[in-house]
C-alpha cells in the first residue's frame, strides 16, 4: 500500500509538486493520469527515495522512502521512462544482475528469470545481447527486471509503449496476475483504453496537484461525461478541476 | 550471498572485458612503451658498437699527395676511401647518404706547398646535422696531431725545441659516470612508463559513468536497493583492475626488454632485480586505483561520453607535471617526492635503476600516497551520487 499525503516539491523557483495526495491499495491497479509535465516523474522519483520532498508524507507498506530508501526499494519494482539496458550483456545476465542487486542469490534469480520470461513471452531473446533489440523487446526486458524480485509494489511508467498486440496482452495478463497476488501497482499511462480495461482506481494529476481520484466510472459520473478521455480532458483543462 | 560491491564489480569487469575498445587500449599501452623503449635503445646500441668493429670511413680526394698522413690515419683505425675529384653538391650528397663520416679534400698544389713549407690546404667536409659529431672530432684530432708533429720536426731541424709550440697543455677529464648517464636517459623514459595507469582504465571509467548516463541506464541503477558507495566502489574497482593488469604487464615487459639489451655498450645499466620490480608493481597498484577513482569522479559529472573523454584527456596530463617540474628544476631526490602520486612511482623506479639501496619506507610511502587520495575521491564521488542535484541531472 502506498499512501501519499500533501506532498510538495520545489526545484528552485519551479513548483514541481504543489500538493499531491492519494492512496494506492494492495490488490489494485492504480492508473496515474496526467498531461506531460504534470509532475509524474518527480512523484515516482520521490516514491523510490531518489529525491527528497519539501513537505508532506509518503509511506510505502509503512516505510518512509526518505528515511529508509533501501528497505522501500527492495519492495518496489520501478520501470522508468528509460529502459536502462546494457548492450554487452545478454538478457539473462542483465536480469540476474538486477536480481542479485535486489538481494536474490544467483541461482534463485536464474530460476525466476525463466518464470518471468515465460510470463512475458520473451524466451527467444533471453540468451541474446540487447544490442539491436526492438523497442518492444527492450521494454519487455525492462519489465522483466521490474517483476523479477517479486516486489509488493510496482511503479510503472508507460509500460505498454512500443508493445505489439500480443505483447500488450501478455503484459495485461501479467498485471492481472500481480493484482490477484495482492500487489500494489501504480501505472502512469496515456492509453485510456488500458485504464478502462485494467485499472481499478485512477489518480489524475495536473500542474503538480491531485485533481481527482476514483474508479473510471466514478470519474465519468463526477464530470457527467460518459467517455473517460473526455472526462480526463475536462478534469485537467478547467480551473475548477485544478482547484478540486 | 555475494556482497553488493562484488556483484557490481564483477558485472562491470565482465562488461569491460567484452568491450573491444577498452581491451585494445590496454593492449596498446602494454606494448607501446616497452617496444618504443627497446627500439630506441637498441638503435643507440647498434650505432655505438658498429664503428669499433669496422672503423671509421673517411673519404679523401687527392690523398696520393700525402702518403704520411694517409698512413697515420690508417694507424688510428680510420679506413680511407680514395675518391675522384667531385663538386660541392656531390660531396653534400655523399655525406648526407652517410657513406663516410667526413671527407678530406687536399688542394691541387698540396705537395708543392708542403715541400716549400707553405701552409698546405686540406678541406674538412662534414655534415653537422648528422649525429657523428664525436667521430668528426676524432678525425680533426688526427689532423691536428699530424700537423703539430710535422711542425715539431721542422722546428727541431732549426734547432728549436718543439715544446715551445705548446705553452699550455690541456688534458681532458670526464666526470660523468656511466650510472649517472644512464639514470638521466632512463629517468626520462621512466616518466612515461607509469602513464598507462591512467590510460588503461580511461575507456572503462568513462563507459561506466558518463556512458551509462548517456545511455540513460544510470537512473535505473540508482533506484535499486544499493548504497551509492557500493555502485561507485564496484565501478571504481573494475576500471582500476584494467589499469592494474595493464601497468603490471607493461612494467614486466619493459623490465624484460631493459634486462635483455646490452646496455653496457652505451654506458648505461639496468640494475633493477625482478624482486624489486615486483615490489614496484605492488607499490603501484594504488596508482591505478587513484587514476580510476579520479577519472570516475570526473566522468560521472560529464553529460556525455564525448565530454568525459575530452575532460579526461586533459586530466591525464596533470600527473606528469610534478615529474616534469622536478626534472626541469633539477631537484635532488628527496623523501617528499614519495608522497606525490605518479612522481613517487617514477622516483622509486629511477632510484632502483641507479642501483640505490633503499629501505621499505619509499615503497610504503608510494603505496599510501595514491591509496589515500583514491579512497577520499571514491567517498566524495558516492556522496555526490546521493545528492539530489545529481539525480536530477541524470
Amino acid at each position: 500500500m502506498i499512501e501519499v499525503d500533501d506532498v510538495r516539491k520545489k526545484f528552485g523557483a519551479v513548483q514541481a509538486l504543489g500538493g499531491v495526495s492519494f492512496t494506492a491499495r494492495d490488490g489494485q491497479i492504480t492508473a496515474l493520469l496526467g498531461p506531460n509535465g504534470a509532475g509524474k516523474t518527480t512523484l515516482l522519483r520521490l516514491l523510490v527515495g531518489l529525491l527528497k520532498r519539501d513537505t508532506g508524507s509518503i509511506t510505502i507498506d509503512g516505510a518512509d522512502p526518505e528515511k529508509d530508501p533501501m528497505a522501500v526499494r527492495t519492495n518496489i519494482g520501478f520501470l522508468t521512462d528509460q529502459f536502462g539496458l546494457y548492450e554487452r550483456m545478454s538478457t539473462r545476465e542483465y536480469l540476474v544482475y538486477f536480481g542479485e542487486l535486489n538481494g536474490m542469490t544467483a541461482r534463485a534469480a536464474n530460476e525466476r528469470v525463466d518464470e518471468v520470461s515465460h510470463l512475458l513471452v520473451m524466451d527467444d531473446i533471453l540468451e541474446r545481447r540487447s544490442k539491436g533489440f526492438s523497442q518492444g523487446q527492450r521494454i519487455k526486458v525492462a519489465l522483466a527486471r521490474t517483476l523479477l524480485h517479486r516486489p509488493r509494489n510496482l511503479l510503472l511508467d508507460e509500460p505498454s509503449r512500443g508493445l505489439d498486440v500480443m505483447s500488450t496482452r501478455a503484459l495485461r495478463s501479467a498485471l492481472t496476475a500481480l493484482r490477484q497476488d495482492g500487489c500494489c501497482v501504480i501505472m502512469a499511462t496515456h492509453v485510456m483504453q488500458e485504464v478502462t480495461h485494467l485499472c481499478d482506481d485512477v489518480i489524475v494529476i495536473a500542474k503538480g496537484h491531485t485533481v481527482a481520484q476514483g474508479s473510471p466510472q466514478q470519474l465519468c459520473q463526477r464530470t457527467g461525461i460518459p467517455n473517460l478521455e473526455d472526462a480526463f480532458v475536462s478534469l485537467v483543462g478547467t480551473e475548477e478541476g485544478i482547484a478540486a | 550471498m555475494r556482497s553488493k560491491l562484488s556483484i557490481v564489480f564483477l558485472k562491470e569487469l565482465r562488461e569491460h572485458l567484452r568491450d573491444r575498445r577498452s581491451l585494445a587500449m590496454v593492449a596498446l599501452f602494454v606494448l607501446m612503451y616497452p617496444v618504443m623503449l627497446g627500439w630506441a635503445l637498441n638503435h643507440l646500441i647498434e650505432r655505438a658498437t658498429k664503428p669499433e668493429r669496422e672503423g671509421m670511413e673517411l673519404a679523401v680526394i687527392g690523398g696520393a699527395q700525402a702518403p704520411t698522413l694517409m698512413a697515420q690515419l690508417k694507424q688510428k683505425n680510420v679506413t680511407v676511401k680514395h675518391l675522384e675529384p667531385m663538386d660541392e653538391k656531390a660531396i653534400t650528397e655523399l655525406l648526407r647518404a652517410r657513406k663516410a663520416v667526413a671527407l678530406l679534400r687536399l688542394e691541387e698544389k698540396y705537395a708543392d706547398n708542403y715541400n716549400d713549407m707553405r701552409p698546405a690546404g686540406i678541406e674538412l667536409w662534414y655534415d653537422s646535422a648528422s649525429d657523428d659529431g664525436p667521430r668528426q672530432r676524432d678525425i680533426e684530432d688526427v689532423l691536428n696531431a699530424y700537423s703539430s708533429s710535422i711542425a715539431g720536426a721542422r722546428l727541431l731541424a732549426h734547432g728549436v725545441s718543439p715544446a715551445n709550440m705548446q705553452p699550455v697543455k690541456v688534458q681532458r677529464y670526464d666526470t660523468g659516470s656511466n650510472a649517472a648517464r644512464s639514470a638521466t636517459v632512463i629517468g626520462a623514459m621512466l616518466g612515461f612508463l607509469f602513464l598507462p595507469a591512467f590510460l588503461c582504465c580511461l575507456s572503462a571509467a568513462v563507459d561506466s559513468t558518463a556512458g551509462e548516463r548517456e545511455r540513460r541506464s544510470l537512473e535505473v541503477l540508482m533506484a535499486q536497493p544499493v548504497n551509492p558507495l557500493m555502485l561507485v566502489g564496484g565501478k571504481w574497482m573494475a576500471a582500476g583492475a584494467l589499469s592494474i593488469i595493464g601497468i603490471t604487464l607493461e612494467l614486466a615487459l619493459a623490465h624484460g626488454v631493459l634486462g635483455w639489451l646490452p646496455l653496457e655498450e652505451i654506458g648505461m645499466s639496468w640494475r633493477v632485480t625482478s624482486w624489486s620490480l615486483a615490489l614496484v608493481c605492488i607499490a603501484s597498484v594504488p596508482l591505478s586505483l587513484f587514476a580510476a577513482a579520479a577519472q570516475i569522479a570526473l566522468a560521472m559529472n560529464s553529460k556525455s561520453f564525448k565530454e568525459a573523454q575530452s575532460v579526461l584527456s586533459i586530466f591525464t596530463l596533470v600527473p606528469m607535471l610534478p615529474g616534469l617540474a622536478v626534472s626541469m628544476l633539477e631537484l635532488e631526490t628527496a623523501d617528499w617526492m614519495y608522497t606525490v602520486p605518479m612522481l613517487a612511482n617514477q622516483t622509486l623506479l629511477r632510484e632502483l635503476a641507479k642501483g640505490q639501496e633503499m629501505g621499505m619506507l619509499p615503497f610504503a610511502l608510494t603505496f599510501l600516497s595514491s591509496l589515500l587520495p583514491a579512497l577520499a575521491i571514491v567517498a566524495f564521488a558516492s556522496w555526490r551520487m546521493k545528492s539530489e542535484r545529481y539525480v536530477l541531472a541524470v
